[in-house]
């Protein structure tokens, strides 16, 4: 559905600063039906790609295809199958009504009002907005506003989405009521989704794959699933009463998988990464050594906010 | 086609709703034009010495100013459209439609010239009570001559509009427009040959001769009403490309969006 190849932008230098180079010739597809996450640090090239995606940006080199029409040949008619949520709740007109801003969107999108109003209809129910239907966006919570800026994108009937940090300054209830409402619309209409997000939560509810972008390179493209075995490290974070004795803490410094995340007179806590069996022996060893009391021994969860963090740090490598 | 009119439809149909709902601030506005104007009337000959704006009588004022408002909105239709959904983050939105930009802008500019007819017409009615002056209303002859006058001020509208995409931020240029448009409107055409290459002059001189010096289209001559449009075609033109050129180098800026 979605092809890249070889796309690079750099932006010039204004006044007389250095040209910035924010994406450094990439290439992914996206298949039809996917909902891939699109990830990285600030200044990653994150947003520049989705704009360049919706023929916003110009790229310097490279090619964009939707559903096989060239982008940046034939803008128009590729930007029929696309649609898009890039600045938030600032995607709709706050003086509009939610189902005003619905149907003029709907227009400008070539589909006329009255053949869409059980879109409408259903877009309001979905989003919990249809009791809100004629009220103004601008005196919508900014969850509500969020939500209705996604309807809006959807309504269209484009076959690819693009969403650009849709849970952005969300509290955690109207975050999570998103994520369970793309899945669904994704899984029911069968829409391309390309997301970016720093909410790595989003990310492991809702993503199949995801790209992860570096200093404009992909650092990663693989599936979700596959990343977090990639990255399965068990980490144990062991609790022990009281301080350490310098002979203690002196040999736990000596281990790189070893570290104390906390040292009070009170309590002592240390993650240790488990590489191989050996090493938790060998801290359990230490801990005896100077008659430190155990008082649990817990298995962190790995989530895909390590898994991210170690990408951009750049290992293991292969990712 | 069909899909050209569902968007003309569509902003007739925001304009209409905003102009009802916030239809106190739409009066309010008006109010504070006709004090304008009640102002300039108070004021009349030291305006005309200042800036011989209408030439030398009650009833070229009138027209003067009312045509001059009805060029300020049509210019900023286009400008202030292109600013304030850049601002409001709508534009890039607009920029996504199935017509292109341009035919939306077209058509933002289409809707907007009908809630200005009306509210000029209704200026242009106060004015004529208030100062109890007459002008000859030969709408035939006077809807193609508006028409091709405006296309004049929409070309510098497209022409501010994208040099607002690239500079962002240049409000306090963009008002000095509105002073330019009144010497558009003074600017004696009719008289000085040069002067009808000029955005809306011609066209205001040709105005003039049918609202006071009572003429119709057939007096004023095709030809003329041809040399208005062309002219008209060039500034909107010209301002186009103007547009296209900073659209492109916001595009390359990466700040199309950005206010």
């Amino acid at each position: 559905m979605i092809k890249v190849e070889s796309l690079e932008k750099i932006y010039p230098g204004r006044k007389g600063q250095a040209a910035v180079k924010a994406v450094d010739r990439i290439s992914f597809e996206v298949q039809e039906g996917e909902l891939l996450g699109f990830l990285g640090p600030n200044g990653a090239g994150k947003t520049t790609t989705v704009k360049m995606l919706c023929g916003l940006i110009r790229p310097n080199s490279g090619r964009i295809f939707i559903n096989g029409i060239d982008l940046i040949q034939r803008r128009i008619a590729a930007l029929q199958e696309v649609s898009a949520v890039l600045e938030g709740n600032r995607n709709i007109y706050w003086r509009l009504t939610a189902q005003e801003n619905l149907e003029f969107f709907a227009a400008i999108r070539g589909l006329k009002p009255s053949g869409i109003s059980s879109d409408i209809d259903y877009y309001l129910e979905l989003f919990n907005l249809t009791e809100k239907r004629n009220v103004e966006a601008r005196k919508l919570s900014r969850g509500m506003q969020q939500k209705l800026a996604i309807a809006v994108a959807l309504i269209s009937q484009s076959k690819v989405v693009l969403l650009d940090e849709p849970t952005l300054g969300l509290d955690v209830q109207a975050s999570y009521e998103i994520r369970q409402l793309l899945k669904g619309n994704v899984k029911e209409q069968g829409r391309t989704v390309i997301l970016t997000t720093h909410d790595m939560n989003v990310v492991q509810d809702t993503c199949q794959r995801v790209i992860i972008v570096n200093e404009g390179r992909i650092a990663a493209n693989d599936s979700v699933d596959n990343l977090m075995d990639l990255f399965k490290v068990k980490v144990y974070r062991i609790n022990v009463q009281g301080g350490l004795t310098a002979e203690q803490r002196e040999a736990l410094l000596g281990m790189e998988e070893a570290v104390i995340e906390e040292e009070t007179s009170a309590r002592t806590s240390i993650s240790v990464r488990l590489e191989e069996s050996q090493v938790l022996y060998r801290v359990i060893g230490i801990l005896e050594s100077g008659q430190s009391l155990i008082e649990s021994i817990d298995q962190e969860q790995n989530n895909f906010e390590r898994v991210f963090l170690q990408i951009l740090e750049g290992g293991p490598q292969g990712a | 086609m069909r899909k050209k009119l569902l968007l003309l439809q569509a902003f007739f149909k925001k304009e209409f709703i905003l102009f009802r709902r916030y239809f106190h601030n739409s009066i309010g506005g008006m109010i504070t034009l006709y004090i304008i104007f009640l102002l300039m009337v108070g004021g009349f000959q030291g305006m005309r010495a200042l800036t011989g704006l209408g030439g030398d009588t009650l009833e070229g004022l009138v027209v003067g100013y009312v045509l001059w408002l009805f060029m300020l909105t049509t210019y900023q239709d286009v400008w202030y459209t292109l600013r304030s959904e850049a601002q409001e983050g709508t534009l890039e939105q607009l920029y996504m439609s199935a017509h292109g930009f341009g035919w939306v802008i077209g058509a933002k500019v289409a809707a907007g010239f009908f809630t200005n007819l009306i509210m000029v017409a209704v200026l242009l009615a106060a004015a004529l009570l208030t100062t109890g002056v007459t002008v000859n209303l030969d709408l035939l002859s006077l809807l193609p001559l508006v028409i091709g006058t405006l296309l004049g001020s929409a070309g510098i509208g497209f022409a501010i509009g994208g040099i607002t995409l690239v500079l962002k931020r240049i409000d306090s240029y963009t008002q000095m427009v509105q002073f330019l448009l009144i010497a558009l409107v003074a600017a004696p055409a009719g008289r000085v040959v040069w002067m009808r290459f000029l955005p809306c002059s011609y066209g205001s001189a040709l105005i003039n001769r049918v609202m006071v010096g009572g003429q119709n289209l057939t007096q004023i001559g095709l030809g003329n009403v041809a040399a208005l449009f062309l002219v008209g075609l060039g500034h909107l033109l010209a301002g186009y490309a103007v547009y296209k050129a900073c659209e492109r180098k916001a595009m390359i800026q990466g700040t199309l969006g950005h206010y």
